[in-house]
């Protein structure tokens, strides 16, 4: 079954792939930087009110919790990334580098973005994992 | 040289561009447009004591000139644009002039972020996450040069991290880019070359850049035509206002393209060499260009064509990869001509250091845009090596 991006369901399922992915597990390991969160811009037009927050806490290429937040908890994170729904779903249907988006301005960083670029791998790594959960996105 | 068939950019191009021969006699006028009544200068302690330059644009200032902040560094690090942030607000600034080469447009750029969004310049650190105007900024650059006048970004070094880190953002383009010849024939012979190189790189680097595309690369084509004429007269003849005020343009060209195509693998070595063994930004990039062309020169097409040409060279007749080649034994021989080294081991780089080099070139954000990937730091290294 399909699953709507973004929600609870879709998070817990990310969780479940990077932490059954071997490849995650090594792409990932160099990763201690803490958390990423992710805010999709709201988008009234599909039915999406309020911007949305979700926090993907990953360490040593273990995802230890994904979940939807608060925008005041998501903020606090080391790592925001900002970016609208069509952007988004660009990046999980690998068809937009997210660290290439980034310097462009597709999405926004609040953060160290030498971090990022050091662990690409690890980015691809999520991108991947991204684009193998069955997703419905509210525009189709 | 053309474009795939699924080319889709952005060009961005804020500043306005006011050049000419004595122009910042009038920056004055400038500074009204933008409706400053408190203009600080942010400048280094060598331009403010040993030139005439901050004197100049203060005759034009008159009493909305608020003070001077002469306490920028190179490689500027973050307690040092904090402290003219706070120097700056103390002095009830509305405006802001940099004056100098990269290191002081970097921290005018970064001192405005903090004077408008308050708090300390680390924690704005990111890319395009700055959502509003900026205090108004005029560049006055006074090397040819790093470009930063053009750039959405500015370089600061965080020593508790010992890390260079950015700031990115479209509202960091100063407001004009005030570019007056007389304010760069100052430059001793190896800073000129020096910077005129960083320029250099900045083209190439656009020109292969996987986010080039065709303004930036008609900017990136005109600079390396500029600098091939014109960095050598300016070293023979520097009081030459008409060489340098065509270096001037070239590293505005240059600026232009990179900050809209972005740099690569040559930049990020320089970057990480930089920030270990402290040589000159431009220096550095000049001896690492040659030997980064023959790196890529299977990966690059025609572009390197038009680069051999301005150099001198003749590539009728020959492949993309022969012809690129050629073009990267000009770039040695020219970078030999202005005076400068092909060789890390010149400048005082120990060969040991090079595998620590390799693995912090793979963390700057520039190497993603390579002609094609590099991911490995053996053969960053092995690249190094050559270079050594
Ligand atoms: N933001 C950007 O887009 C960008 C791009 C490239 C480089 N940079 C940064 O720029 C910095 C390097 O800048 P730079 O190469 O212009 O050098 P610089 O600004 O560090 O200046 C080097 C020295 O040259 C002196 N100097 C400058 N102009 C002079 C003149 N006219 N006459 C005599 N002496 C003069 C300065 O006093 C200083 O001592 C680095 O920090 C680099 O990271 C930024
Ligand atoms: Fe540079």
């Amino acid at each position: 079954m399909s699953l709507d991006f973004p929600s609870e369901a879709w998070t817990a399922a990310y969780k479940d792939v990077l932490n059954n992915d071997p490849g995650y597990k090594v792409a990932g390991a160099p990763w201690t930087a803490g958390a990423l969160t992710f805010v999709v811009k709201a988008e009234p037009s599909i039915g999406l009110k309020e911007d949305v927050s979700f926090i993907l806490d990953v360490h040593q290429g273990v995802c230890r919790d994904a979940k939807i937040s608060t925008m005041e908890e998501g903020a606090k994170q080391p790592f925001v990334i900002t970016g609208s729904y069509a952007q988004w779903k660009s990046v999980i249907k690998k068809e937009l580098d997210p660290v290439k988006a980034m310097m462009q301005g597709k999405l926004k960083l609040k953060g160290n973005l030498p971090m990022i670029v050091r662990n690409v791998k690890a980015a691809q790594s999520l991108v991947e994992n991204a684009s193998k959960i069955d997703t419905h996105f509210l525009d189709e | 040289m053309s474009y795939d068939a699924d080319l889709s950019f952005v060009f961005a191009h804020t500043p306005k561009v006011v050049f000419g021969a004595r122009a910042a006699d009038s920056v004055g006028d400038l500074v009204t447009e933008l409706g400053g009544q408190r203009t600080v200068i942010v400048t280094d302690a060598f331009l403010a004591g040993q030139t005439d330059l901050v004197k100049r644009l203060g005759k034009s200032l008159g009493d909305r000139l608020a003070g001077v902040f002469s306490g920028v560094i190179p490689d500027p690090t973050a307690p040092s644009v904090d402290e003219g942030a706070a120097f700056a607000r103390e002095r009830g600034a509305d405006l802001l002039i940099s004056l100098g080469g990269g290191s002081a447009i970097d921290t005018g750029k970064a001192m405005a972020v903090v004077l408008t969004e308050g708090g300390k310049i680390l924690e704005h650190e990111g890319y395009h996450a700055l959502t509003r105007r900026l205090t108004p900024h005029i560049a006055v650059p006074t090397t040819a040069g790093t470009g930063s006048e053009m750039t959405l970004v500015t370089v600061i070094t965080d020593p508790a991290r010992g890390q260079k880190t950015f700031v990115g953002s479209h509202f960091l383009h100063p407001d004009v880019a005030l570019l007056d010849p007389t304010f760069t024939t100052g430059m001793p012979a190896r800073l000129t070359a020096a910077t005129g190189m960083d320029a250099m790189s900045h083209a190439v680097e656009a020109l292969i850049s996987t986010l080039r595309q065709p303004l930036s690369d008609a900017a990136a084509l005109q600079a390396i035509e500029l600098i091939a004429t014109h960095l050598p007269r300016a070293l023979a003849q520097p009081d030459d206002l008409h060489a340098r005020g065509q270096m001037l343009l070239a590293a505005c060209l240059a600026g232009t393209a990179f900050s809209n195509a972005m740099v690569s693998l040559n930049h990020a070595m320089a970057h990480s060499l930089g920030a270990l063994h402290h040589v000159h930004h431009g220096t550095l990039n000049a001896a690492l260009l040659p030997h980064t062309m023959r790196f890529f020169a299977a990966d690059v097409g025609d572009r390197f064509t038009r680069v051999a040409s301005a150099l001198g060279g003749a590539t009728r007749g020959l492949g993309d990869e022969a012809a690129a080649r050629q073009a990267a034994d000009l770039m040695q021989a020219f970078v030999h001509r202005v005076g400068l080294t092909t060789r890390l081991g010149e400048l005082g780089v120990p060969a040991e250091s090079l595998p620590q080099v390799a693995e912090l070139s793979l963390s700057d954000g520039s190497i993603i845009y390579s002609p094609r990937p590099v991911m490995d730091p053996a053969e960053i290294e092995a690249l190094l090596r050559q270079a050594h």
